[in-house]
């Protein structure tokens, strides 16, 4: 085929051949822009609602912490305080133990969390590298215990911690109405061990491989190759176990009754009186309850967006 | 540098032989290329060398030492994997450097071979930077400056240029046997690349469902293959296989096939009558496609068949010829004459075809010109 055959036959393609209006181009495109606003409008409708169920306690409790208790049961109900007024956290820093169980959950939260990641990370990297014996098994029963309820287990790991408590030196620290008491019960979770063995996974067996062929003990594995790759992956328990923690009720609520250990979920329902309650003032100490944590959420958001991307993304 | 070897070494995973009695022995130095298609077993082989993975019987000695029961790192050996296995936290500098720190070598000791290591590689200006900041050429690079830091005695290579572009394998193929060269350390290595097998090893050792089907240097198995599957194996577009039958009647020697008959004549050809005799019955004959050649339909010898397609690849033409049974490829030059549907007669040259028994081993009647 010559040069000019070639041109011949694309001659063709320079002029339009089939009917139509230039206007149609763009009536396509608004059609298809409205129909996308419309899909658009649907879901944030659906969010919003999402997001009125899930903060919208938390916002109705800022009223109330600023008001006090008589105009609480106004009526016509105020929405807003007329005379906003902080005789509420006067009251509870003067007349209640806030401070010290604040810094009691600190303790307990702070220490679950280390202990958890310790424990977790440890547990989840033989899991997810070690093939041993009955590795499968073992595993299987861990995340059986996911399934047995807080409540169900509280009387036996009661009696089992009041027991320790009763061994010479060991008893010192671990016993009820003790930190090591409250901590470490707590720490163990087949979810983070779950967690945290997901996220290794996702790591290629050719980094262990190398590693190892480079000489390295699993120790060293572990600690240089292993820990900082799941550096996202620590953030996110952590966090998610400080939370947890910070807002739990049960355990703390049986292991620690004196005040020198008791938490603050804890000594916010003992504000509820057996005859009056002060609904002011257990307003302002729950929102002062959820301002740390939510700072700590907002700090490492990025860490958890990272992390929740982890995997998803090609190595 | 150590010789490495194999006696009757056997992987099985629950019934599956991955690996079936594997002997070999690769002496020091040397440049081995494990061949085969996936799941042969030849990175089975690699990973039983370096301990990741344990033999279920036989030995494997390094420098005259079993090895068998020795953690990887008492092995001292060097493993490139296919996806470099860089670690992604660490700078090229921490990453070659790592397995100098796990043996503990002094900061300034380690500082020398890195960079060593680094400039036989030619990487020293990416010293600083992250894998992630790396191309795919960068980053084998990366790898092999890993590997040679600490001096081993066996590198073993697993597919190391499969995640390479075309042109960059071929680029690094190169640089992989000048570095064997200078460094002249044993070298086992994994493709399933006939290519690369071919052009680097010294020996290459041809796999097939957990046995080695044969060894030997490059040219050696392309040109004599022990077997139908090292011949369909080997080469681009591969050997073909025409079916027939040996016959004998009156002390002469007839190929036949269908109305096709090709007179053996065993005094001509420097074959032994009595081992041609032997091989009368059903067998196949091998020809590679650059030893046909194609003819009119009415010529007085020849396969007659159709063409049937034809691929040119620029340098060659190669025409697929239906006769009958089979299809074989022939290899043209490119500017032959040849149109889909004609009729042909396909033509070759007995000297350099191969005849195989039913049971697909190599009847090695005709010695290679």
């Amino acid at each position: 085929m010559t040069a000019s055959e070639t041109r011949a036959a694309d001659e063709d393609l320079d002029e339009p051949r089939f009917e139509y209006d230039q206007g149609t181009f763009e009536a396509e495109a608004r059609r298809q822009r409205i129909s996308r606003n419309i899909r658009k409008v649907g879901a944030y409708t659906t969010l919003s609602v999402f997001v009125v169920i899930a903060v919208g306690p938390a916002v109705y409790l800022i009223s109330p912490a600023f008001r006090d208790s008589v105009s609480l049961f106004s009526y016509p109900p105020e929405w807003l305080p007329s005379e906003p007024t902080i005789e509420n956290y006067r009251f509870l820093f003067r007349h209640t133990e806030y401070l010290r169980w604040a810094v009691n959950t600190l303790i307990y939260a702070t220490g679950v969390t280390l202990v958890a990641l310790v424990t977790n990370t440890l547990a989840a990297y033989a899991f997810a590298t070690m093939k041993f014996p009955g590795h499968r098994t073992l595993f299987f029963l861990v995340l059986a215990t996911m399934m047995i309820p807080v409540a169900a287990v509280l009387a036996p790991t009661y009696l089992t911690v009041r027991m320790i408590g009763g061994w010479p030196i060991i008893g010192n620290f671990i016993d009820l109405d003790t930190y090591g008491g409250l901590i470490l019960p707590s720490a163990v979770s087949p979810l983070g061990v779950f967690m945290m063995r997901q996220f290794i996974e996702t790591l290629p067996s050719g980094l262990y491989e190398a590693a190892r062929l480079d000489g390295a003990s699993e120790w060293r594995i572990l600690r240089k190759i292993v820990l900082p790759l799941l550096k996202p992956a620590l953030v996110v328990l952590g966090i998610f176990v400080f939370m947890l923690t910070w807002a739990s009720y049960l355990w703390p609520l049986v292991a620690a009754t004196n005040n020198d250990h008791r938490v603050l979920t804890v000594g916010i329902q003992s504000l509820n009186g057996q005859f009056v309650t002060n609904w002011g003032v257990m307003a302002a100490a729950a929102l002062l309850t959820i301002i740390p944590v939510t700072i700590v959420f907002l700090f490492f958001q990025k860490w958890f967006v990272q992390a929740s991307m982890a995997g998803a993304l090609k190595q | 540098m150590a010789e490495v070897v194999l006696r009757q070494l056997s992987k099985h995973f629950g019934d599956v032989r991955a690996v079936d009695n594997v002997s070999m022995r690769i002496p020091e130095g040397e440049f081995l290329v494990l061949l085969g298609p996936s799941g042969c077993g030849k990175s089975t082989i690699l990973r039983m060398i370096s301990g990741l993975e344990d033999a279920t019987s036989g030995e494997i000695a390094i420098g005259g030492e079993l090895v068998n029961f020795k953690d990887p790192t008492e092995r001292n050996l060097a493993m490139v994997f296919q996806n470099y296995a860089l670690y992604p936290h660490m700078t090229v500098f921490k990453n070659v450097a790592f397995p100098l720190e796990t043996a503990k070598r002094k900061a300034s000791d380690v500082k020398e071979a890195v960079e060593k290591a680094a400039a036989t590689l030619e990487i020293g200006e990416l010293l600083d930077r992250l894998p992630e900041q790396l191309s795919g050429g960068q980053r084998q690079r990366v790898a092999l400056a890993r590997a040679i830091v600490r001096e081993p005695r066996v590198f073993l290579m697993d597919e190391p240029l499969s995640n390479l572009d075309a042109q960059l394998r071929q680029q690094t193929r190169l640089e992989l046997m000048a570095l064997h060269e200078r460094l002249g350390i044993t070298t086992i290595y994994v493709t399933h690349d006939q290519v690369e097998a071919m052009t680097m090893g010294r020996r290459i050792a041809v796999m097939q469902g957990g046995k080695v089907q044969q060894i030997g240097p490059p040219v050696e198995v392309y040109q004599t293959p022990a077997t139908t599957f090292v011949a369909t194996f080997m080469g681009a577009p591969p050997m073909n296989l025409i079916d027939g039958e040996i016959r004998s009647t009156n002390d002469t020697f007839q190929f036949v096939r269908q109305e096709y008959s090709l007179d053996i004549e065993p005094l001509t050809m420097g074959i032994d009558p009595s081992v041609l005799e032997q091989a009368v019955g059903p067998s196949r004959l091998g020809v590679r496609p650059e030893h046909f050649s194609l003819g009119p339909p009415d010529a007085v010898s020849g396969i007659p068949g159709i063409v049937e397609f034809l691929e040119p690849v620029g340098s060659d033409l190669f025409v697929t010829v239906d006769i009958g049974e089979n299809q074989v490829q022939v290899r043209m030059p490119p500017e032959a004459q040849v149109r889909q549907g004609e009729a042909v007669r396909v033509t070759f040259d007995l000297h350099r075809s191969h005849v195989f028994s039913t049971d697909e081993r190599n009847l090695r009647l005709i010695q290679p010109a």
